[in-house]
């Protein structure tokens, strides 16, 4: 982190010594604006309250020029139940310096971004602990892979706030059309994942290791990638804008976020031990995203190959539990904007993993769609959406209807329902009773 | 005075107001020439202008977003960019698009959400969409002060004054169905300011015939030598809604980069 704070204080300087273009006014220099939202979820399935969650996310910017500014969010969170991250999550997923501050069980405090951003000739720097997302897809994810994600709430939860930021440096060259990005990312970051007894706790034998009954289970504490240098994860971004195209391709040398369980057999003289020694692995990422418009309709969509991809399998002594597998994934969606002031979008997911064995957990070949349904009221003050996801593999999903309504100039209310269905099995289905009436509000200032 | 000779001179006489209409009508300039003249005036090779948005519905309740605003030249083709400053909670959207010369060409449009933090492409076939909630379309905004002369049959209606200025009274009708569906019009009023080009007001009516909305052009000065609305006005009649555009620090002697009009720029935000 320090090479990051030294490359941060260099372009900073650098930036002031080269800021030939125009200075904000004295009034216009800071900025300051906070958004406070609070939601509430109620359980139906299991008929208790889910969630009732408070956070204000204030947000400083203060601007050298127009070119270069400093921007610092930090998020004060509290939720009343305690049924999400039960007691004080240990964070070990979390890099030391990018941990929240846990104020007792039900409030913590994070710095959630904190960067230069300036333009130093055709080049953009922006160094500091940031958001980069990759990608056309919406709902699920195959380039915007950059951040790791709280999954607290599963997918529930907007991307922009379960993203975690990572300190990153983002230099982007333009290149007339097109704009080549470079990521350094020294931040060993990785998705923050329920504990056992979280409300959305994984479950499914796709994702978590499954042990015989009868058989203890002994869980290691998650091995984590240590050298600063070595264990960093590098990206790469072309884009482009190429007859009505938008391209980009796109490469990411990282560690998955996701740990892989392996898993060793021992008898014990209590019997049979199952040990999970969880681990993180690395990945080239090779992909390509692509977006344009046709009258009504919009194409977008991403290609993806992961090189090396870690799978459960159901035999466990000699691989350690896992097979290790090449990965295609693609998203096709379709926007239709043929009906004023609404918006149909379908999307195509399906993954095929290159090298399967014959016992891996989950199939060969995963396919999931999206459909949104959105419609504007009332100047865009009243919005209904309907989005619904479905895994054809395991014939779950999740529907989440939703109104809101921006009652004032700053003020949004909605009432919605995540509802999932499908067995224990699939990724949605696991949470098949976790259905949920939710409603919230949102203030800025 | 011989009876023939009589004839004539009253014949003139009851003519003479005919004549006079007509010859009234062909001193006014045609429709079409009159749409050349609004998108020949000047209007610089590139602006920059800090924008407050109000919008304010039948019942009175007022939303105001303050926005920064760029607009630039590359040759024929025009490029806009917006990006929104408060309130806080949709701060940093951003909207771009690409206005071509091209009649056939559809222009291209893109959206910057932040709670997504994505640039999302969107249509820009349907014209008649209004943009972000205000009052304003799509196209309006993409031709500000500029008018689509290839949408419309162009035609004088005659002379009028609005807010003290001579105006030439213009009837707009879209040159077909799929047009008029596409623009949300059927029939638009115009009055033009005979002496500097630009629309002081319109009037609009939907596709099915009914009043739709008013728009005003107000405040109108030299800014660098380019007449510059500072306030425009649209009152839809149908809901009541009302959006009122304000311009401040207009300025087209800035050096607006290239780079300002990309996806990239939309991320970043301004």
């Amino acid at each position: 982190m320090l090479a990051l704070a030294g490359c941060f204080i260099a372009a900073s300087a650098l930036a002031a010594g080269t800021l030939e273009d125009v200075k904000p006014a004295g009034e216009d220099r800071f900025r300051f604006s906070a958004v406070v939202e609070t939601e509430g979820a109620y359980g139906i399935a299991r008929d208790r309250a889910n969630k009732l969650e408070f956070l204000i996310d204030p947000q400083l910017e203060y601007r050298f020029s127009e070119d270069t500014r400093f921007t610092a969010i930090a998020r004060l969170y509290a939720e009343g139940f305690d049924h999400l991250e039960p007691g004080q999550p240990g964070q070990r997923e979390i890099a030391s310096n990018s941990r929240r501050v846990l104020l007792g069980d039900r409030t913590d405090m994070e710095l959630r971004e904190l960067y230069l951003s300036t333009q130093l000739g055709k080049a953009h720097l922006t160094l500091g602990k940031q958001q980069v997302v990759w990608g056309k897809a919406d709902g699920l994810k195959l380039l915007d892979v950059i951040n790791p994600q709280n999954f607290r709430e599963f997918i529930l939860d907007n991307f922009d706030d379960s993203r975690i930021p990572l300190w990153t440096v983002n230099a982007e060259l333009s290149l007339g059309k097109s704009n080549l990005q470079f990521l350094w990312i020294p931040d060993r970051t990785y998705h923050l994942l329920p504990e056992s007894g979280a409300t959305f706790a994984f479950t499914s034998p796709l994702v978590v290791p499954q042990a015989p009954p009868g058989v203890a289970v002994d869980l290691r504490p998650i091995e984590r990638p240590k050298n600063i240098l070595t264990d960093s994860d590098v990206g790469m971004r072309l884009s482009t804008f190429w007859h009505g195209w938008d391209l980009t391709f796109n490469y990411f040398y990282h560690y998955a976020d996701f740990p892989v369980f392996f898993q060793s057999l021992s008898l014990a003289p209590s019997g049979a031990v199952v040990t999970v020694s969880p681990r993180y692995e690395r990945n080239h990422l090779f992909g390509g995203s692509f977006s344009n418009a046709f009258g009504d309709l919009t194409v977008r969509g991403e290609v993806v190959y992961n090189t090396d991809r870690f799978l459960l399998t159901r035999n466990r002594p000699d691989s350690g539990g896992v097979t290790k597998s090449g990965e295609m994934s693609y998203v096709l969606g379709l926007d239709w904007f043929g009906i004023r002031d609404s918006l149909v979008s379908f999307q195509l997911f399906q993954s095929w993993l290159l090298n399967p064995t014959s016992d891996i957990v989950r199939d060969t070949s995963d396919t999931t769609t999206s459909l949104l349904t959105r419609r504007h009221f009332l100047n865009e003050t009243l919005e209904a959406e309907v989005l619904w996801l479905r895994n054809i593999n395991e014939g779950d999903g999740l529907v989440r209807p939703k109104v809101s309504y921006e009652l004032r100039d700053n003020m949004k209310v909605w009432l919605g329902f995540d509802l999932f269905h499908g067995t224990r099995n699939g990724l949605f289905g696991q949470f098949a009773q976790n259905d949920r009436l939710v409603t919230g509000m949102e203030i800025g200032f | 005075m011989q009876p023939k000779m009589r004839h004539t001179l009253i014949a003139l006489f009851l003519l003479f107001p005919l004549f006079a209409s007509i010859a009234a009508a062909e001193a006014l300039p045609a429709g079409d020439e009159i749409a050349r003249r609004i998108n020949a005036r000047n209007e610089g090779e590139a602006v920059s202008r800090h924008v407050t948005m109000s919008m304010t519905d039948r019942g009175g309740t007022e939303r105001v977003r303050e926005t920064k605003g760029f607009r630039k030249y590359f040759g024929k083709e025009k490029r806009i960019v917006i990006f929104y400053l408060s309130p806080a909670n949709i701060k940093d959207t951003a909207f771009l698009t690409y206005d071509y010369p091209e009649a056939d060409r559809d222009d291209d449009q893109w959206l910057y959400i932040p709670a997504a933090r994505k640039v999302r492409r969107i249509s820009a076939s349907d014209r008649g969409d209004y943009f972000l909630g205000t009052d304003f379309t799509y196209e309006d905004i993409r031709k500000e002060t500029k008018v689509g002369i290839e949408d419309y049959a162009w035609k004088t209606l005659g002379e009028e004054t609005i807010d003290g200025h001579r105006c030439f009274l213009v009837e707009q009708i879209p040159v077909n169905d799929n047009t008029a569906n596409e623009l949300g019009y059927g029939k638009v009023q115009s009055w033009v300011d005979a002496e500097i080009w630009m629309v002081r007001q319109a009037k609009f009516w939907d596709v099915a015939g009914n009043p739709l909305k008013t728009s005003q052009f107000k405040d109108i000065k030299p800014i660098q030598d380019i007449w510059t609305a500072h306030q425009l006005i649209s009152e839809n009649h149908k809901t009541g809604h009302k959006t009122v555009f304000t311009f401040k620090d207009v300025d087209y002697g800035r050096n607006v980069k290239d780079e300002m009009f990309t996806e990239d720029a939309l991320r970043r935000g301004f």
